[in-house]
């Protein structure tokens, strides 16, 4: 916090970037209340077991290489490498897709095993932290489709000072559910 | 009069730092959708949140004349409520009288708590102010993000929508109280009211939720992040802070609240049982409803509650704060005491919530720490209340309807934080919970002492928001009315908690205990609906006003030191013409050397110290 | 009619008070008086000191006039041991917050009017005072600091269940002064009624699983579980005062709460989460109706009999404070406290004739049986098991606790013969005092009778015989009366 006024610049984080950061601090309250209540039903409740299917494994890697290839979409933009960019987008949209495509699936074969929502406290609580997450990723789908929607139109796709900050805004928030995702099977995989 | 057509000029919009904002003038928004309907200044979005927290603030009222009509005069007829209330009036076959339908009763006090605590105090206050003052008085030219704070309203407006639909169900709305405990929230064959109504009425918070997310977003970031130069954290105007602090417990208490919705969603559809444990209802066991904790929830909804009510009174103190200091004309008493008190009761606010949960059968020991930290918060409360009183000692107090709602709030808080000790020390909670010195409490807390904020604040920046004047005259019958009137309702409450009458109760008639109490609930009744008029006076002025009030003519018409005053009259998007002022000195120099006030702006002198320091 | 004539008025009042608002708007713009606003700041401030005036003496008024109804004064008395402290503690605090009311609103509006402003005048640029802050912050945590400590004392004193592993267990009538035994009785809360189940003869409370809740089991009693088999549902809750108390509160669909106002006694029933109360009534019913019979609010005519006065037909009174749906206002069950004799009486009638259960049992593996009302005679079925009749524990129990209730009665009997020998005779003459040293050795028995395990049925007997002898001793001396030989069963008494 600057103490002086002093008429030399001050550096500070964009508005628009802050209020980013406050939003997913939100998110993360949101899911520490839900992995708080995981806990506590554990400890207290009949709770069965069950294996995680691979497809969360592999959904993992989906979504640490959308990660990635949204990191070097974005630093293709500011070097106003066009084509790389568009080709990453695209591939990231992608990844972005199958990432939720890969979860459902996982439920499915989770109820193939018969577990299914209302089988255990363990099932419940399973599909709340990964749908809830799920729905987040909806949100950064939606916000990459306006992404690649603008790199696709020719009046938009040159760099700017604004598409920047909203590429990078995208691509923070895609790294936020990313990690989110990381944290959340980690506990779940943990607490088997 | 600044031309309100100010917004088809091209305005400079740089912030002090030099960067360009994103939104360039408003060559944009100059049509009347984008002006007035899904407008992203600010101050119309203050107003659009106001006017809207109105409406609900009437029909929440309404709905409590109607039950306090049936407890108050439980033999009379009131079959002439069935042009607007239809079949939820019963008439009894032998002797011809109309009564509400219990269940009807119990999703009238349901809606009126809901609609009261979220839609009004939250929305309609926080919503309101946050919005109005955050950008003029950090010397912003809008929130942060304007398209999010437009959002943040119009969800705001869904969630009403949907809530206003569900009243209109053939199964009613939902009946399990503002708190909507489970299984009777989670359990659709435990009642009426658990049905359609609970869907909807949980589908109206989540989309709340959203609302108070958007919104607190923005404000916090415009507050930390958006300040003109020269606008050091302490020279922040009390009302910022307030406002500062209530968005941060906003945003970290809400989407426990949402959490907890999930679940009870999932319960009600999905058939889980997070809530739910070895049911029998309806003549039906629930074999496959297992394992979960009804207690649970309670958990998730008061780790929100309790924030929320904090959320609730402290933009009313900040708005009394600023409005006690101006119309005083003298700085707020202890400014960074109570800038320390506002932070050491949001920290503590996360800390108390268990103090709903005394009689849920809690491990005794934990309700310890919960005792020890209600008992705690009680001190930065107290804090606060001497500093206003301090604040009026010296001074050269103009009377006002903004100032005489100030210091009626400062009654109605020392009223109800006093009766707030009585509950939060648990060993008197055994006795008092869940009676209706509980409803006094919370009642004058909340129902009185932050609309009285509310109200002081309307008063007072009327002119910022309207370039008029509110009816002095009308305000001050209002202020007399609503101070006689919220004591002469909640007052004798109290007397009712300690007699031990439980709250919620569609009548006393089945119990030889409760039932002596006929002659307090009718004055209790009667009270509440002359109470309810003057705010009818109330709205009356405030739209009148609108068009026909006293015009403003000064820019400064309250002699206060703050920047929002410095923008012309009636300004149009993107508040000052010309540059955002730049502030040298702390809000509160009023009769400082002799001088009546010296505005924020003005630079120090040689030698002068920055009273904020 | 009278409401269009009233919606009329209010609003030909509202407009009226508009009108004026406006008119005197208007006239203060015309006059354009700067010493105007001094006028109002004195008229309001003095407002201000009037309604404080008021106000204060309206609540030290309504004070004394609705103290009567307010914890721990006039009629309002805690019938319970804890409840003294919570009443102590009630009034601590108001003691405090009154004072702090007090002086806060007299400084408030004295204050306003002492400040209120005129022209000319300039504010006091008085900003901050570290000492004061200090004084004001320092002697609210203090008085806090005695309240929290009193207040987790009594709470702590009062919520603490008692601890299984310290011996403390249930019996039926806890023996004088020792505080380890304790009744229990278990609520459940249902829409839109109370069960209250008695652990019965074995001072224990039966298990129970919603899984078998049906029409004729409508707490879902595990009948396999032999501590079930004397439980009772009452329909009314009767204790013995002075006794310590420990309530299991459940419920079968959502959340109720238990609580008994004179008492001081709530606790939330959570579905699948007992919770647990215990406290010791002090006050009896009787003793009650007669502290109410000098209260003025309750020597005034019962609102549904009006031939009896309020404090006639007083009974303490068991409501549920948990909203729980549409009937959350009429779960109400009456409480008496009772002597212990009364006690037992009550608990005679209730075990000899209250269980009719009937376990629906289509499956040939589980045991059925009831008691039919009326009778002390059990029926019951064996334990089948491919064809064969097999020796059950279960019906064995049954049979011991007919026994127990059988030479209860029978005692019983002694006991009233010789209590009609004694009223018929004159005090002080050879049959008087026959009687009474008879009762005087009787009354230990049936009071053993009464409380005899099952696994003491054989004591029972022995008490029985000599209970027997008691009385043909007596008769022998008398020669007037038959000894009791057959026992006829009374089933009018059950």
């Amino acid at each position: 916090m600057e103490m002086v006024a002093s008429p030399k610049k001050i550096q500070r984080i964009h508005p628009k970037k802050f209020a980013l950061w406050m939003a997913m601090l939100s998110m993360i309250m949101l899911f520490s209340a839900l992995t708080s209540a995981y806990i506590v039903q554990k400890a207290s409740s009949d709770w069965l077991q069950f294996p995680l299917p691979q497809q969360f494994f592999y959904s993992t890697a989906v979504i640490l290489s959308c990660s990635i290839v949204l990191h070097v979409a974005y630093k293709a933009f500011v070097d106003k490498n066009y084509q790389l960019y568009k080709l990453l987008l695209s591939l990231g949209f992608g990844l972005a897709v199958s990432f939720v495509a890969l979860q459902y699936s996982g439920w499915l074969i989770l109820n193939e095993m018969g577990v299914f929502v209302y089988t255990n406290q363990s099932s419940s609580f399973f599909v709340l932290l990964v749908g809830v997450h799920a729905l987040h990723v909806l949100g950064g789908i939606a916000a990459l489709l306006i992404s690649w929607i603008f790199a696709m139109r020719k009046n938009t796709m040159e760099w700017s000072q604004k598409g920047q900050l909203r590429l990078e805004l995208t691509c923070t928030y895609w790294h936020f559910v990313d990690v989110l995702w990381l944290y959340l099977l980690g506990f779940l995989w943990l607490q088997q | 009069m600044a031309d309100i057509n100010v917004l088809e000029k091209e305005v400079p919009q740089t912030n002090y730092d030099g960067h360009h904002d994103d939104h360039h003038g408003d060559k944009f928004q100059s049509s009347f959708i984008d002006r007035y309907i899904f407008s992203q200044d600010h101050k119309t979005i203050a107003k659009q949140f106001l006017i809207t927290g109105m409406i609900w603030a009437i029909i929440g009222s309404a709905m409590s004349i109607i039950f306090r009509l049936q407890l108050g005069f439980p033999d009379s007829d009131m079959s002439w409520l069935q042009p607007l209330l239809g079949g939820w009036i019963q008439i009894n076959p032998t002797t011809g009288l109309g009564s509400i339908d219990p269940q009807f009763y119990y999703a009238l006090v349901t809606m009126h708590g809901t609609i009261l605590v979220f839609f009004v105090l939250t929305a309609g206050l926080s919503g309101t102010f946050s919005n109005l003052l955050i950008p003029l008085q950090c010397g912003a030219r809008d929130m942060a993000s304007p398209m999010l704070n437009m959002l943040s309203y119009w969800f705001f407006f869904l969630a009403g929508a949907v809530l206003f639909i569900s009243l209109f169900l053939n199964t009613g709305p939902f009946s399990g109280g503002w708190t909507g405990y489970p299984p009777l929230s989670g359990l659709p064959q435990a009642s009426d009211g658990s049905k359609a109504g609970a869907t909807l009425w949980i589908l109206s918070l989540v989309f709340f939720v959203v609302s108070v997310l958007l919104g607190g977003i923005n404000y916090i970031t415009t507050v930390i992040n958006m300040r003109t130069k020269g606008m050091h954290m302490f020279r922040l105007p009390l009302t910022i802070w307030a406002f500062l602090v209530t968005a941060i417990l906003a945003l970290l208490s809400f989407p426990v609240l949402a959490s907890g919705f999930f679940m009870l969603t999932f319960d009600r559809v999905l058939g889980t049982s997070f809530f739910l444990n070895e049911i029998f209802v309806a003549g039906e066991v629930l074999t496959t409803r297992v394992g979960g904790s009804a207690i649970l929830f309670q958990h998730l909804f008061w780790f929100l509650g309790h924030p929320e009510v904090y959320i609730i009174i402290l933009p009313a103190m900040g708005l009394v704060s600023e409005v006690l200091s101006i119309h005083c004309r003298k700085p707020v008493f202890g400014y960074k005491a109570m800038v320390f008190s506002i932070l050491a009761i949001g920290v503590l606010s996360f800390l108390v919530w268990a103090h709903h949960m005394y009689m849920t059968g809690m491990n005794p020991f934990i309700a310890n720490i919960f005792i020890l930290f209600t008992l705690i918060i009680a001190v930065p409360s107290a804090v606060k209340v001497f500093n206003w009183i301090a604040t009026i000692w010296g001074g050269n107090l103009r009377i006002n309807s903004a100032s005489l709602f100030a210091i009626g709030f400062v009654s109605m808080f020392i009223s109800g934080g006093l009766t707030g000790i009585f509950l939060g020390n648990a060993a008197i909670d055994i006795q008092q919970h869940d009676t209706y010195f509980v409803v006094a409490h919370f009642h004058i807390v909340m129902g009185v002492a932050a609309f009285f904020g509310m109200f002081a604040g309307i008063y007072h920046w009327f002119p910022r928001m309207y370039g008029r004047f509110m009816n002095e005259t009308l305000g001050k019958i209002h202020f007399w009315g609503s101070m006689i009137g919220a004591y002469a309702i909640f007052g004798p409450m109290h007397y009712l908690g300690m007699a031990g009458v439980p709250r919620r109760y569609y009548s006393f008639e089945n119990f030889d205990a409760f039932a002596g109490f006929a002659s307090m609930n009718q004055f209790i009744t009667i009270a509440a609906i002359a109470t309810f008029f003057c705010q009818i006076l109330f709205v009356i002025n405030f739209f009148y006003s609108i068009y026909k009030g006293k015009k403003q003519t000064e820019m400064n018409p309250w002699g206060a030191t703050s920047i929002e005053w410095t923008a012309p009259v009636n300004c149009g998007h993107g508040n000052w013409e010309g540059d955002i002022p730049e502030v040298h000195r702390w809000p509160y120099d009023f009769g400082r050397h002799g001088r009546d006030f010296i505005p924020q702006t003005e630079p120090l002198a040689d030698g002068e110290i920055d009273g904020g320091h | 009619m009278g409401f269009t004539i009233g919606a009329l008025c209010t609003i030909l009042l509202s407009v009226f008070i508009v009108q004026i608002g406006k008119a005197r708007e208007l006239a203060s713009i015309v006059r354009n008086d700067p010493a105007e606003q001094d006028e109002i700041n004195k008229f309001q401030a003095g407002l201000g000191m009037i309604f404080m005036v008021v106000f204060l003496v309206a609540c030290v008024w309504s004070f004394y006039h609705y103290i009567p109804t307010s914890l721990g004064w006039g009629s309002n008395i805690a019938a319970s041991v804890h409840g003294p402290e919570i009443d102590y503690l009630f009034n601590l605090t108001l003691f405090f917050c009154f004072i702090v009311f007090v002086l806060t609103h007299i400084a408030l509006f004295w204050f306003v009017w002492k400040f209120r402003g005129k022209q000319g005048k300039v504010g006091l640029y008085w900003a901050h005072n570290e000492m004061l802050e200090m004084v004001w912050m320092i002697i609210p945590s203090v008085v806090m600091t005695f309240l929290v400590i009193g207040g987790l004392q009594a709470w702590n004193n009062i919520m603490l269940d008692f601890p299984e592993d310290e011996g403390y267990y249930s019996v039926v009538l806890p023996d004088e002064g020792n505080e380890k035994q304790y009744i229990e009785i278990e609520a459940t809360g249902s829409q839109f009624e109370w069960y209250i189940r008695y652990s019965g003869r074995d001072g224990k409370i039966g298990t129970k699983y919603f899984t078998q809740i049906n029409d004729k089991n409508q707490l879902g009693q595990t009948w396999s579980d032999e501590k079930n088999m004397d439980d009772f549902i009452a329909s009314e809750i009767v204790l013995p005062v002075n006794k310590q108390v420990r309530v299991r509160i459940t419920s079968r669909d959502v959340l109720h709460n238990f609580y008994i106002r004179e008492m001081r006694v709530k606790m939330d029933a959570v579905p699948g989460m007992p919770t647990y109360f215990h406290f010791t009534p002090t006050v009896t019913t009787d003793s009650m109706r007669r502290r109410l019979k000098n209260v003025p609010e309750w020597q005034v005519p019962h609102r549904n009999d009006n031939t009896k006065q309020r404090w006639e037909v007083f009974q303490y009174e068991l409501a549920c404070a948990e909203l729980c749906g549409k009937g959350h206002y009429g779960m109400r069950k009456i409480v008496k406290i009772v002597s212990e004799e009364e006690y037992l009486e009550w608990l005679d009638k209730q075990e000899g004739g209250s269980l009719v259960e009937n376990v629906d049992s289509t499956n040939a593996n589980s045991v059925s049986y009831s008691f039919e009302k009326g009778s002390v005679k059990s029926k019951y079925f064996s334990y089948f098991k491919d064809g064969e009749k097999e020796f059950n524990p279960v019906v064995d129990k049954i049979d011991n606790i007919e026994h127990l209730v059988e030479n209860k009665l029978l005692v019983a009997m002694c006991v009233d013969q010789m209590s009609t020998l004694r009223s018929s005779s004159e005090e002080g003459s050879d049959e008087f005092n026959t009687a009474e040293n008879a009762l005087a050795e009787l009354k230990p028995l049936l009071k053993a009778a009464r409380l005899y395990t099952v696994d003491q049925v054989h004591d029972s007997y022995d008490n029985l015989n000599k209970a027997r002898g008691i009385v043909k001793a007596a008769v022998v001396e008398k020669n007037t009366v038959d000894p009791v030989t057959t026992v006829p069963v009374d089933t009018t008494a059950l």
